[in-house]
């Protein structure tokens, strides 16, 4: 409920259309307690009056029609005000949650699942939107009618209507009976189907792996087992809904005979009159209408708890990598220089396993520096922390002297550049991808930036060159193609520190020689820092970082390195195309 | 493959007692509905009439429990059973979707986003069950209740008002023919919407890293926003046509009502039908708008569902494109020999071959290394062996048998793959070796393993191989991530085995282990190496260089950089000094 009550806020744009939907409903119901009235008028004086009169009807029919359309106008109108609302709600929401996730930290990203991120984006808002429409109409509505019977009844006969408010408690217990087992039961039923859509979106995506290992009957199975399990929660979740309807249905029908008999005897005896005993019936009937439209929504409510709960959580997240309060303004200092240094850095993804231990290094302003080590050695995690995709546990890491920290993490990503081994493609055409979507960067500066890194010739061979639609994540380029284009990104966007991350390693060595020359023309004087494992591909850095299992072993130049005799001139050893085993 | 109609259809055949019964009952239970106001008129009449004592009062009082008792039970019973056949229904229809799914290729997966698919799984089948379970409960009710006024009415009263002033109720079936299409047009595009969103939250998440490095946060916000406008905008227009619907019908209802008051009025003021006869008319009349209300509701219901079941038709008329041959027979065991002979080979969406003119031999138990510039065709000719994308008949041969020709199954079965990203799932580091091989044991995926130099790794993870690797693997390096593929692979033990460039993220120390490892292990084994860094094609038994889709030269290592081609100037790049500049 708390949770529900969290993203009321985004109502609140939203409350006068939300008063007119009362109004509209109030006109609607207005005009359908008038048509009888008006049949009325038309029986007594038209039609069985001392005059009857055939103009008299014609004006009361009219007047009946005139009646219906506004209520016609009403409560279309309604309807559009209402989904209006409800759908702008949702908007708000959607777009709040999705900025929220992306600005969470990389550690959020690890441990949730894609696919279930994007159910609570596009399921779970969708169900939340029911309390804002079908809900709150119901609210309005029933809650109407059920004040009016209520006062009706007092007006009857204030012992009776008394009595029969015994009827609210009852109606109050059974609710709080079944709210914890409904929830706990719709509950149920969504943690399987979202289950079901984590292993969809899994699978789906990698289905080839499926049909190259021949598992499609084992997937099957697996699959088989979610969808069976949802369908038993959902199987369950339904009973005991229906259940719930149907038992304030029951009490209602037998609060009548009830009526009947409690009044039949109050009748005989003579104690109330007939005329207010068949009152009664009636209005206890009606009672029971609004209330069990009441209990159906009641339905709704349960599942949109369970809802913003999921979506509550999420948003619940506090992101642990964010802008610091009082940040620095890079470029107020001048031009960027481009200057990296790690100070006494330490890191663990996972408290006691620390990946980094102490690691100190100092990457002059535009200088070319190599990286290399054993896999798993901490390279990529080192990077990850220059671009604050996690925060380090101890030490500290500068550009330009100043704490990465204190600087705002748009200001950051402008200044640092990443390219990695796996490409990230879009839907969208080539160009799009190139300058990922931004509008300033025009599409010759697209085009120059393809062409420096050598990929307008992949392009321009493709059926609409640059205009050329990609599929999902880029499916119809080659592995080294798609490379390219996230080399022709990141020179259009041109950054002062660019950190290559096996970024060449899905490429042939000629094509790789025309991409470094490339980006060297494009930036003279930028500061590069380069992962790789082909040793070709940084023998030439200024300087040369060697890594292993967390810690920096050697540094030095190509030749130094070599000299030295150590990890790098190992494996330097080994990458020779002639050495054996 | 099933088309939902017909599925839906045969659903309803095979099930078709169970909805007979369920239908039933909820038809009795409103005919049960119907003795409610006969008794209490019947419990008034008697009162008033002082024909009630102490006895009859309680047989009043029980019958009226009881009629309220069986409506319930009788309606429950029906709604609960229609729920759960609509659940059934979910259920089989997911399960035919993903079994579709399982038998489609890649080249189908590469022009559809996840977040789209996931759509049609989760909201087009929920909206079908709907109205399957809900739907059809109260159009159940609708109709009996709009059907049992009618007779009512044409028992009461003069069949010729009655006929009159149904005039309006008519137009009931052209308003839904008319709008019902629009609705359905209309609910189609909202969803697509709702596709479109899906499908950028999901690629936008899938690549946060390259967002939240490049600053593009605010990009993706704008491009989320849009899709979520154009969800507003289309949705808007469903209530627009459908929220017609749902007032016009009733509307109708209401017309209805003026003709009678109107022609039914004149009649008895002219005294050509008693006036108890009138007002009954109106009574019943006016019981008629909550089932049309209702009807206008279902049709709604009814028309997003067929919005959704021609979605889903879409998606499982797809007929998959690779598929055994109507005479194909199991590969008899597999010694290893591959030939491939092509003289063009074009993607199904391609405009001009991306392989031409290629002639391959690999004898049994060689190795045969693949080496050449970026998208000269190395994974498309390698992805031609186990029919990843069909080659043309008669090109590509293993043992002398047309891969065509050959069960699906059983051409998989002899290849074991490497794919140039090797996806991982999201379970643990065992599973994901333990995939490609049924029931292995621990002992099986510690030796792959080893073969992939992945063992020791492993050992320094805590949990080991129960280590869970998160979404595609994101936990681990990309050289783990690498030999964990790669050890996947290797469990499975196949006659010929493919690495499609997978060691492009290892160090030139597990390079180097690995490469030993395989020839031991392989020894006498067909295996197709594609890389880039010729370290890891160099021990090749042949090897061939492809430029702009075709071998433009082949032969050993030693041949090759005596022949002074494409290959000697890739060498000279990686092995000498004026090599990469920088
Ligand atoms: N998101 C993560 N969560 C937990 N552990 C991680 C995560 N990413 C990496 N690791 C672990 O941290 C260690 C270092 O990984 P890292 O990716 O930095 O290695 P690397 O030097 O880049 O290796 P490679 O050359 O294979 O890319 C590895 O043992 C890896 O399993
Ligand atoms: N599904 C596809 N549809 C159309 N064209 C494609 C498709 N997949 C690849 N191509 C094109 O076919 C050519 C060969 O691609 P392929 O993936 O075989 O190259 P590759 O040699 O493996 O390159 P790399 O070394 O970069 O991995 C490329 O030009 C690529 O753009
Ligand atoms: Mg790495
Ligand atoms: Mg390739």
């Amino acid at each position: 409920m708390n949770s529900l009550l969290r993203l009321l806020p985004y109502a609140r744009p939203y409350v006068w259309h939300f008063a007119g939907v009362i109004v509209l409903v109030l006109l609607y119901n207005g005009t359908s307690v008038l048509q009888p009235y008006l049949v009325k008028i038309a029986i007594d004086e038209d039609i069985t009056g001392p005059h009857p009169s055939v103009h008299g009807l014609f004006v009361i029919a009219g007047l009946y029609l005139g009646v219906s359309l506004v209520g016609l106008v009403a409560n279309y109108t309604q309807v559009q005000v209402l989904q209006y609302a409800g759908q702008s709600v949702i908007r708000k929401i959607r777009v709040a949650l999705f900025t929220h996730i992306e600005r969470q930290s990389m550690r959020f990203f690890d441990t949730n699942a894609v696919g279930r991120l994007v159910t609570n984006v596009s399921s779970d808002t969708e169900t939340v939107s029911q309390f804002f429409t079908n809900f709150f109409l119901s609210m309005v509505r029933d809650g109407l009618s059920l004040v009016l019977i209520i006062a009706a009844m007092y007006r009857l006969d204030v012992r009776i209507a008394t009595y029969s408010m015994v009827l609210l408690p009852i109606l109050f217990g059974i609710s709080l009976v079944f709210r914890r087992r409904l929830r706990e039961r719709y509950q149920a039923t969504r943690t399987r189907l979202s289950n079901i859509i984590a292993f969809l979106a899994e699978n789906l995506a990698g289905m080839r792996i499926i049909q190259i290992f021949h598992q499609e009957q084992r997937q099957a199975r697996a699959f088989g087992e979610l969808n069976d399990a949802h369908r038993q929660a959902s199987v369950r979740e339904y009973r005991l809904s229906v259940m719930f309807n149907r038992t304030f249905e029951l009490l209602g029908n037998v609060a009548v005979a009830a009526v009947v008999w409690v009044g039949g005897w109050a009748v005989l005896r003579h104690a109330i009159p007939f005329g207010t005993l068949y009152a009664f019936i009636t209005y206890i009937r009606q009672f029971f209408q609004p209330i069990n439209s009441i209990t159906q929504q009641w339905n709704t409510l349960q599942s949109t708890i369970v809802a913003a709960d999921r979506i509550g959580k999420v948003l619940a997240v506090e992101p642990d990598v964010r802008d610091p309060e009082d940040p620095v303004d890079l470029t107020a200092r001048g031009p960027i220089r481009g200057e990296v240094a790690f100070e006494h850095v330490s890191f663990a993804y996972i408290p006691g396993r620390t990946v980094l231990h102490d690691v100190s290094f100092r990457v002059p302003a535009g200088s070319f520096v190599g990286f290399v080590g054993a896999t798993g050695a901490g390279k990529s995690s080192l990077m990850s922390l220059l671009t604050r995709f996690y925060d380090p546990q101890e030490g500290q890491i500068t550009i330009d002297g100043v704490d990465i920290r204190r600087l705002r993490l748009e200001d950051l990503h402008r200044v640092i550049g990443l390219v990695q081994q796996e490409v990230h493609l879009f839907t969208g055409t080539v160009a799009d991808n190139i300058r990922l979507f931004r509008e300033e960067i025009s599409d010759e500066a697209v085009r120059a930036a393809a062409r420096a890194v050598g990929a307008d010739e992949v392009i321009e061979r493709l059926p609409e060159g640059y205009q050329t639609r990609l599929f999902a994540k880029g499916a119809n380029l080659s592995m080294g193609e798609r490379q390219l284009i996230a080399f022709a990104r990141i020179v259009a966007l041109n950054p002062r520190v660019l950190i290559l991350d096996e970024a060449t390693a899905n490429l042939d060595s000629k094509t790789e020689a025309l991409v470094q020359r490339g980006l060297e023309a494009v930036a003279k004087n930028r500061t590069t820092l380069v992962i790789a494992h082909r040793l070709s591909t940084i023998r030439h850095a200024d300087e040369i970082v060697v890594l292993d299992h967390g810690r920096i072993v050697e540094t030095g130049t190509h030749e130094a390195l070599l000299e030295r005799g150590g990890l790098y001139a190992q494996l330097h050893r080994k990458s020779s195309v002639e050495a054996v085993g | 493959m099933d088309n939902p109609r017909q599925l839906l259809k045969r659903y309803f055949l095979r099930h078709r007692w169970s909805y007979a019964l369920s239908i039933l009952s909820i038809v009795a239970s409103e005919i049960v509905m119907v003795q409610f106001p006969h008794l209490l008129g019947a419990f008034t009449d008697a009162l008033q009439a002082g024909r009630v004592n102490g006895p009859a009062l309680l047989r009043y009082t029980l019958w009226l429990a009881a009629v309220g008792i069986g409506y319930v039970a009788l309606y429950g019973f029906g709604q609960m059973r229609n729920g759960t056949l609509g659940r059934k229904f979910e259920y089989e229809l997911r399960r035919t979707l993903f079994l579709h799914w399982e038998t489609l290729s890649t080249s189908y997966f590469r022009q559809r986003s996840v977040g789209d698919l996931l759509n049609h799984a989760l909201n087009d089948v929920r909206s079908v069950r709907d109205a399957l379970s809900g739907g059809l409960n109260i159009l159940t009710n609708a109709v009996f209740l709009l059907a049992s006024t009618l007779v009512m009415t044409f028992r009461t009263v003069s069949v010729r008002l009655t006929l009159v002033s149904m005039i309006p109720i008519v137009v009931v079936p052209f308003l839904v023919g008319w709008l019902g299409p629009r609705i359905r047009q209309a609910t189609r595009q909202a969803q697509e919407a709702l596709s479109d969103m899906a499908d950028l939250t999901e690629e936008s998440i899938t690549a946060i890293r390259l967002i939240k490095a490049t600053a593009n946060e605010a990009v993706e916000q704008r491009r989320f926003t849009d899709r979520v406008d154009a969800i507003v905008r289309r949705q808007m227009g469903v209530f627009r046509r459908s929220a017609l619907m749902q007032s016009l019908i009733p509307f109708m209802g209401s017309l209805a009502f003026v003709v009678a008051l109107t022609y039914g009025g004149y009649l008895t003021i002219t005294r050509q039908i008693p006036l108890g006869a009138f007002v009954a008319f109106t009574l019943y009349l006016a019981m008629l708008i909550t089932p049309l209300q209702e009807m206008g509701f279902v049709f709604n219901y009814f028309q997003r569902a067929s919005a959704s079941l021609q979605r889903l038709e879409v998606l499982l008329t797809e007929m998959p494109d690779i598929h055994d041959e109507r005479d194909a027979v199991a590969l008899p065991p597999v010694r290893g020999e591959v030939r491939i002979r092509l003289n063009a080979f074009t993607y199904p969406d391609g405009t001009r071959p991306a392989l031409h003119d290629v002639d391959i031999r690999v004898e049994a138990g060689k190795t045969l290394g693949i080496v050449g510039r970026t998208g000269s065709g190395k994974t498309t000719l390698v992805n031609l062996l186990p029919r990843i994308f069909d080659p043309p008949p008669g090109t590509v041969f293993i043992d002398g048998h047309d891969v065509r020709s050959v069960t699906l199954r059983s051409l998989r079965q002899a290849i074991s793959y490497v794919p140039q990203d090797g996806f991982l799932f999201s379970t643990t580091i065992g599973e994901n070796i333990g995939f490609s091989k049924e029931g292995a044991t621990e002992a099986e995926i510690l030796e792959a393993a080893r073969l992939a130099a992945f063992d020791e790794v492993i050992e320094t993870f805590p949990e080991g191989l129960d280590t869970v690797v998160g979404e595609r693997g994101v936990t681990l390096s990309g050289g783990q991530r690498q030999r964990a593929a790669i050890a996947r692979a290797l469990l499975k033990d196949a006659p010929i085995l493919i690495l499609d460039d997978s060691l492009s993220a290892v160090d030139m120390n597990t390079e180097k282990t690995i490469i030993a490892n395989l020839q031991r292990a392989r020894r006498g084994r067909t295996t197709i190496v594609i890389a880039h860094r010729l370290s890891a094609v160099r021990h090749a038994d042949h090897i061939v260089v492809l430029d702009r889709g075709t071998v433009v030269e082949a032969g050993t290592h030693e041949e090759l950089i005596r022949r002074g081609g494409l290959y000697a100037e890739i060498y000279r790049l990686q092995e000498t000094e004026q090599g990469v500049t920088a």
